[in-house]
């Protein structure tokens, strides 16, 4: 019997490929309620289809950003108590970030063009944008530096760090259109305030919320496992490496 | 650009964001699992397979 490469169980298992199925099923689910159930506005028109996933993005976004941070501080603090040296935590960490990056940038851009068509300019340097703007950076600089070479834990312990200073942004970027006067709308959807929306555009979007959710939960996982392979790999490569020198010496010797 | 216009590039771009990553991160795991030649799957040679009795 011979072990042949599967390509198809790399970073895959049952539970993620029903979840996947799941995250495509509820996408197209998505695009039908916000697409084509829900109305259109009165005042915005066709524009508030924007809504569906502007919102539900920048949520995902926070989302991830605060198990970033939840998972950077028990990386921090707790890794001691763990066989694993806090590996786990780290790799959750860095898994939620990329895809609170990629949710936030969605953000952006959808957030851009919707400003074109209700504000007539797709950026202003308002409070808001420039701190979601801001968020966005400064967390494709903690990226930037889980990618520096280094030892995993002290890279892991800088990286810690910097996910907890970038979180200080994340309720700023929230409470920025209370705190400060700008050009975009209060939210949508508060905790113990009268939703803006009602009706079809309200069950809309909330499912929205769930549809993304399900997809970043998805592409989190994946990305964890990757890592995991990352680390793999680099610890693999290590091993040949002091192998090749320890043979280089034995043969000197 | 009109607001259809406009809806139709937020939802094709972000969707092809989302995408676009997706396929990265799966190739990516694929790529790397190959590599280590994790998630192999046990196969038989076709020799021993077929020289095999059928009960044992």
């Amino acid at each position: 019997m011979t072990q042949v490469p599967d390509s198809r169980h790399m970073t895959a298992t049952t539970a993620t490929r029903v979840l996947g199925t799941v995250a495509l099923v509820a996408v197209v689910l998505m695009g039908l309620l916000g697409l084509v159930v829900s109305p259109a506005d009165v005042v915005q028109g066709q524009a508030v289809r924007m809504l569906y996933l502007h919102v539900p993005s920048i949520w995902i976004a926070y989302g991830a950003f605060v198990l970033t941070s939840f998972s950077s501080a028990l990386f921090l603090f707790r890794s001691r108590h763990r066989h694993d040296g806090g590996r786990h935590h780290d790799r959750l960490a860095g898994s939620a970030a990329e895809v609170g990056v990629v949710f936030a940038g969605v953000t952006l851009v959808t957030g851009m063009l919707w400003g074109r068509v209700t504000w007539g300019t797709y950026w202003q340097w308002d409070a808001r944008l420039t701190t979601t703007v801001l968020l966005f950076v400064t967390y494709l600089g903690y990226l930037a530096l889980r990618r520096l070479p280094a030892d995993p834990v002290i890279r892991g312990r800088r990286a810690a760090v910097m996910a907890l200073i970038s979180f200080v942004n994340v309720p700023i970027v929230h409470f920025s259109v209370d705190w400060w006067r700008t050009l975009h709308q209060k939210a949508s959807l508060s905790v113990g305030r009268r939703p803006e929306i009602t009706g079809e555009m309200y069950w809309t979007l909330l499912y929205s919320t769930l549809a993304v959710t399900i997809v970043a939960s998805w592409l989190i996982v994946h990305r964890y496992r990757v890592i995991r392979l990352e680390e793999l790999r680099d610890e693999e490569a290590l091993e040949a490496l002091i192998a090749s020198r320890l043979r280089e010496d034995e043969a000197q010797a | 650009m009109s607001e259809v216009t406009t809806v139709a590039t937020g939802w094709g771009l972000s969707f092809v964001v989302v995408a676009t990553y997706a396929l990265w991160v799966v190739g990516r795991g694929k790529t790397i699992g190959r590599e280590l030649g994790i998630g192999g799957r046990e196969k038989l040679e076709p020799e021993s397979d077929s020289s095999k009795p059928a009960d044992s």
